[in-house]
């Protein structure tokens, strides 16, 4: 199959040659089978006793190099360097990838010429390609002595236009009992900055959830597992929301649940001929529209915005999707749902038990805690309409802690002068609903 | 070379054989694709599973062919059961094909 095996005389162009060609094969092939066969055109080589290789007839060497040709264009078509290199490590043949990266280079480097010695052009590679021209030369040199079948490596390579990465792999192959390798070049430069983007983009959103996360003041959100917070982030929305805002009106679907950062949210009851009283109140430690949790999509309460914030919000038919997929969602909104409900049903019993002052430090106290702020803007109207007392109740309380120089209540504006003292004051549904963690001193 | 009789069974009933076969080819010339293909048809319709085919690159192992005697590509060379027997060309004639592998001339449809 090797054009060197081949007599000089067998071009099927020269009739001379062809035909003295034909002569010998006579010589050869004396058999009446043998002779039959070949005048049928149906012999494709003949044996060459002398020198013990296979020498083809005209036509099955052009019907060979046509599909010799064939490779060769396929070769060249290939995306990929190709070079074959033989036993010496000259290299015998090379693909257009190849011949371009070579002439890129002016056959410096690996950039090694069809004729040229690849071991020898590892050799006299500079210092910054050094070490990695050697372990290409290793490699080659043991694919060639048959010590592997396949070499593979990675390397960093300096051309002009800036860093390259390659990825460069090495087989071994035979023919006619000669071994060559066959050396393959990919440069893998868009991959590997494909994959350090994608990475790196993976990393970033990841550092951005954490950071999020890590900065998210609501208590809900904060107890999830990153993981889990990254899957919710995309349904999350800011909102501001503004003082006397309701959300919510009782038997109202709810269209969203709320997070609350830094904004306070009263849940009111609303009772025929009454003024609404407040039951709950909801601020960075909870969520409005845990009902949902609960299999409830309208709300029973009406709830009502006292303290202008922000808050992130979420539709509710997403929420219900994450929260059936989330074992840590569902953990977070279920210990908030059942602080929430011993919050109403103490609040129940202060309301009815206890005094207008004690219940006004511990309403001071709760709202504190969820602000996160002691200083806060109240009427005397409102503070009533929480506590289910007249104003001038409120006035009175409100005097009596001031005198007590707990608090400070100055046109509107409450500021808590003494937290403890503040305690002390409350009746003790305060320490029964007090939310672990959410004390004002262990503020953000 | 005379064929042995064995005494145990009637003579001429079935025995299990298998075709044991050798087919030089050069590479991807022409005639030695259509051997290969003709040869494959012929065992697939009348040998079914019982055949062994060794296919002998004489490109790749011009040793081999001359050890083994053959001066021509493509040559099918039977090798057991005994007689062994010889056909040379692109096997496109099935009916030397079948006689030289021993198969009766009535298996030909």
């Amino acid at each position: 199959m090797t054009p060197e095996a081949l007599p000089p005389v067998r071009s099927p162009s020269d009739l001379q040659a062809e035909a003295a060609f034909m002569h010998w094969v006579r010589q050869i092939v004396k058999g009446a089978a043998e002779l039959r066969a070949f005048e049928a055109g149906q012999i494709d080589a003949v044996m060459d006793p002398a020198t013990g290789t296979a020498i083809l007839l005209p036509e099955a060497q052009a019907a060979l190099q046509g599909s010799s040709r064939l490779l060769l264009s396929a070769l060249d078509a290939l995306p990929g360097e190709v070079c074959v290199v033989d036993a010496a490590g000259a290299v015998v043949m090379t693909n257009r990838a190849w011949r371009a990266f070579s002439a890129a280079r002016a056959g410096a480097g690996l950039g090694v010429h069809e004729g040229a010695n690849f071991l020898s052009a590892c050799a006299s590679v500079g210092a910054p390609e050094r070490a990695h021209a050697d372990a290409v030369a290793a490699g080659l040199r043991d694919v060639l002595a048959g010590g592997r079948q396949m070499f593979r490596c990675d390397y960093l390579c300096h051309t002009p236009d800036g860093d390259c990465a390659f990825t460069l792999s090495i087989a071994q192959i035979a023919q006619d009992g000669a071994v060559y390798a066959v050396v393959t070049r990919e440069n893998v430069s868009e991959h590997k900055r494909a994959a350090a983007v994608s990475s790196h983009g993976r990393a970033d959103a990841s550092r951005v959830a954490a950071v999020a996360r890590a900065r998210t003041p609501n208590r809900v959100l904060a107890a999830l597992p990153a993981r889990e917070y990254e899957l919710l982030l995309s349904g999350l929305e800011p909102v501001k929301l503004t003082y006397g805002e309701v959300l919510y009106e009782p038997g109202e679907q709810m269209r969203h649940v709320y997070f609350p950062s830094d904004c306070l949210v009263s849940l009111l009851t609303v009772v025929e001929g009454h003024r609404a009283l407040e039951v709950g109140l909801v601020g960075r430690e909870g969520m409005v529209g845990s009902r949902l949790a609960l299999g409830i999509t309208a709300s029973s309460v009406r709830t009502l915005v006292q303290g202008t914030g922000t808050a992130v919000r979420m539709k509710s038919t997403r929420f219900l999707k994450e929260f059936r997929g989330s074992p840590a969602l569902q953990r977070a909104v279920l210990h908030f749902t059942d602080a929430l409900m011993l919050q109403v049903t103490q609040t129940a019993a202060c309301n009815r038990f206890h005094m207008v002052e004690a219940r006004l430090a511990r309403w001071l106290l709760m709202t504190h805690e969820r602000l996160g702020s002691g200083v806060f803007r109240l009427t005397h109207e409102f503070l009533a309409d929480m506590l289910g007392v007249r104003r001038v109740g409120v006035t009175s309380a409100a005097g009596a802690l001031q005198r007590r120089r707990l608090i400070r209540y100055q046109r509107g504006i409450i500021t808590i002068l003494d937290q403890q003292g503040l305690e002390a004051a409350a009746c003790t549904c305060y320490r029964r609903v007090q939310v672990r963690g959410l004390k004002p001193g262990c503020d953000r | 070379m005379a064929r042995k009789r064995t005494k145990a069974g009637p003579a001429g009933a079935p025995v299990t054989t298998v075709v044991v076969m050798r087919l030089y080819i050069a590479g991807t010339a022409p005639n030695s694709v259509k051997a290969i293909a003709n040869l494959h048809a012929i065992c697939g319709r009348y040998l079914k599973d019982g055949y062994k085919l060794e296919i002998i690159d004489v490109c790749e192992h011009p040793r081999r062919a001359l050890a083994d005697g053959v001066l021509v590509t493509p040559s099918l060379a039977k090798v057991s059961p005994a007689p062994t027997s010889n056909v040379i060309g692109n096997l496109s004639d099935t009916g030397s094909v079948l006689a030289a592998l021993g198969l009766p001339a009535g298996a030909i449809e």
